[in-house]
């Protein structure tokens, strides 16, 4: 069910089955639970439509603005949040860092309306665990979300090379546990010169869950490093305009 | 009436005497009162009267002037001036002085023989007299080539320029207030009775006025003109390059504003459309004629999304780096391929560059590399695809390298795949485009494009607040 092919437009590598997915009985029982985090009503209202529209996701909570979301989210502990990149006050990149840490278990998955893959890095390092673009067909981005509640990580090769260079920018990290093994460093090289999952695998005698973990763990270094830094360089950009509320 | 001629008598007697006295104190040394030594003679024919203003008073100072022309059809060949004052004396020639006397009983001869050139000469003198008696007597003879003499004496013709009066030794015209000189004596008249002179004194030889080019007037007119212009020009190139900067800060306001619109505007509300198209079509029959052609409309929507990314892409202003260029191209590089069965490696320089890449070079490129792309895809029949993007300080190099069936370069028509498109694109850019290609043996295009540095340094500071 789940395609072999990354849609970029996630950013995510051939999505695995999530847990539990293919039980109908699991699926009655249990919908997953999306939050959604959007300033414009008539997006908020539609993406909430097409959530409620997958027999698998239950939309539950959808928040106006940042604040909002990091008042009420911790209680209702959805499994995962849709947050908009442009929020009015607090961005979505800070909202995204705060959350994290407020429920680190909770994947975040980053919406935008226009494919800024600078905007998109920044937000990954503050905390994101994948990305979309708002134009995404429904089936896409249920696949998206599957893939990211299965533990898939985003990686695209530009991204590769990004988190290569962000983590040799963290030099003067002394905490030996935040830089990259050599391992990590090679797949991600791997990745960044265009070779998939399957190939990184084969090349390394590794298993694609290995390779995947791996990104994974990579994922969570970049989170915990970078996140504040993301916010403030976020700040300091101010490269997409502000949206109109 | 005895008494009273007497203390008549008494003075006259005396003055007489007194008189006689005066007369002898002007004796000097030679024991024949009142005939001049022979040899001063021949000088003295020369001389005018004495010469003074109206009215004589102890301490007073006079300022002689008057005016002489050389023709300019003759030079000079021979040119003496004699004279002296009672008490002192400066004696100017158009301004220049030419020498001092301090004794009215030394005659001053000046020869002025170097310095007389052709045109109006202007002769100034300055005279002091110290006590009593004041006057100074002049000559001066000129033998020109052709004959003519030209003389000039002291006489009344002699102006008197007031104190008040600036450069008077310079000046070629009298003013009216200049009073004309009095004759106070002719020349061996009292007081300045003979024997005199008892002295001639030849003052020093004069130096014929030489301008170093240099110095002349109309060379240092020229020369000045010439700095005003360099001058003039620099500030209007400085006008220009200033002008020429604010152009440009206001070409990236204009860029910044219009990505913001892009986004803003056209981007978001165009999502919400597609969003919109997508929630229609969950309430319908799947596979009804409607659904499809929500389908699609959506479909063209999102088209036109990604157009605009593009576009936001080129045109936003932060994006100018290398490094967001080479992001870029990788991930079209990737999306563009990805349903084909061209695997595409990537080779991309790791040195951050602070050089420019500017909109027009940026977007030219990308169009190129896009059609090699193309290109790649439809003919290759390719496997693998390398994407090596390199730069090296002021070159960007971009090569496009795949491993398919290849072609010969010379036999194909220039025509053909746009080949004369890329080069004509690149080389508006300044830069260049190879493709290399053997049968068998894929295809090789080079992109080689110039670079910008970012400008810095001495005008860096003259650059508008940004």
């Amino acid at each position: 069910m789940s395609s072999h092919k990354t849609s970029i437009s996630s950013g995510l590598p051939a999505p695995k089955p999530a847990k539990g997915a293919s039980s109908p009985e699991l699926e009655a029982r249990r919908r997953l639970k999306v939050a959604l985090v959007e300033d414009q009503p008539k997006v908020r209202e539609s993406w909430m439509t097409l959530i409620n529209s997958f027999s698998d996701f239950v939309c539950q909570c959808a928040c106006a603005t940042g604040e909002e979301a990091v008042r009420v989210l911790p209680q209702e502990r959805p499994d995962v949040i849709l947050m908009d990149i442009f929020l009015p006050r607090m961005s979505g990149i800070e909202c995204t860092a705060r959350l994290k840490e407020l429920l680190p278990h909770t994947q975040i998955v980053i919406l935008t309306a226009m494919d800024d893959q600078e905007l998109v890095f920044l937000a990954l390092e503050a905390g994101a665990d994948g990305y979309l673009l708002k134009r995404t067909k429904p089936a896409d981005l249920r696949n998206a979300l599957l893939d990211v509640l299965g533990g898939g990580a985003p990686m695209t090769s530009q991204i590769a090379r990004r988190v290569i260079e962000s983590f040799r920018q963290k030099t003067k990290v002394q905490d030996e546990s935040m830089h990259l093994t050599a391992r990590e460093e090679q797949i991600l090289l791997l990745l960044s010169q265009g070779f998939p999952n399957k190939t990184i695998a084969e090349k390394l005698d590794l298993s694609v869950d290995t390779v995947c973990s791996h990104l994974k763990h990579v994922f969570s270094k970049l989170h915990v490093s970078s996140r504040t830094e993301a916010v403030v360089r976020y700040m300091a950009a101010k490269t997409p305009p502000q949206k109109r509320s | 009436m005895r008494r009273w001629a007497a203390s008549c008598l008494l003075p006259l007697v005396a003055a007489v005497l007194a008189g006689l006295a005066q007369g002898a104190d002007f004796g000097g040394t030679n024991a024949l009162v009142g005939v001049m030594p022979e040899p001063y003679i021949a000088l003295t024919n020369w001389m005018g009267p004495w010469i003074w203003t109206s009215n004589t008073f102890d301490g007073q100072t006079c300022q002689l002037w008057h005016t002489f022309e050389v023709p300019d059809s003759s030079s000079v060949t021979n040119a003496r001036l004699v004279m002296t004052a009672d008490d002192e004396f400066t004696l100017y020639l158009d301004g220049r002085e030419l020498g001092r006397g301090v004794d009215w009983r030394e005659l001053f001869v000046f020869d002025l023989t170097p310095v007389l050139t052709t045109g109006k000469h202007v002769l100034a003198i300055r005279a002091f007299n110290a006590a009593i008696a004041a006057g100074v007597t002049f000559g001066m003879r000129v033998n020109l080539t052709d004959g003519r003499v030209i003389e000039l004496k002291s006489d009344r013709t002699w102006r008197i320029v007031p104190d008040t009066v600036k450069r008077w030794q310079t000046r070629t015209r009298a003013a009216e207030d200049w009073l004309p000189a009095t004759i106070q004596a002719p020349l061996n008249g009292k007081p300045w009775l003979p024997p005199w002179p008892v002295n001639v004194i030849g003052m020093s030889a004069l130096e014929p006025i030489s301008l170093a080019f240099w110095q002349t007037g109309w060379f240092q007119l020229t020369l000045g003109s010439v700095c005003g212009l360099v001058i003039l020009f620099s500030l209007r190139l400085m006008a220009q390059l200033a002008l020429h900067r604010k152009e440009r800060w206001l070409l990236q306001q204009e860029r910044t504003r219009i990505a913001r619109e892009i986004h803003d505007d056209i981007g978001s509300r165009m999502t919400q459309l597609v969003l919109q198209g997508e929630v229609a079509q969950c309430g319908l029959e799947e596979g009804s004629a409607t659904r499809q052609q929500l389908g699609q409309i959506c479909e063209e929507a999102r088209r036109l999304l990604a157009t605009m990314d593009e576009i936001l892409w080129a045109v936003n202003p932060q994006r100018d780096t290398l490094r967001d260029f080479a992001a870029y191209v990788c991930k079209y590089a990737e999306e563009y391929l990805k349903h084909t069965q061209i695997q595409c490696r990537f080779d991309v320089e790791e040195q951050t560059s602070p050089a420019v890449f500017n909109l027009p070079q940026r977007r030219s490129l990308f169009m190129a590399i896009k059609e090699t792309l193309n290109n790649a895809v439809k003919y290759s029949e390719a496997t693998e695809l390398q994407l090596q993007i390199r730069w090296l300080g002021e070159r960007l190099i971009v090569v496009v390298q795949d491993n398919g069936k290849g072609f010969d370069v010379a036999a194909v028509k220039p025509d053909r795949h746009g080949m004369t498109n890329l080069k004509e694109r690149m080389s508006e850019l300044g830069g260049s485009c190879v493709v290399a290609s053997r049968p068998g043996q894929g295809c090789r295009v080079e992109f080689n494009v110039p670079l910008e540095r970012p400008r810095r340094g001495l005008l860096g500071w003259w650059s508008p607040a940004k």
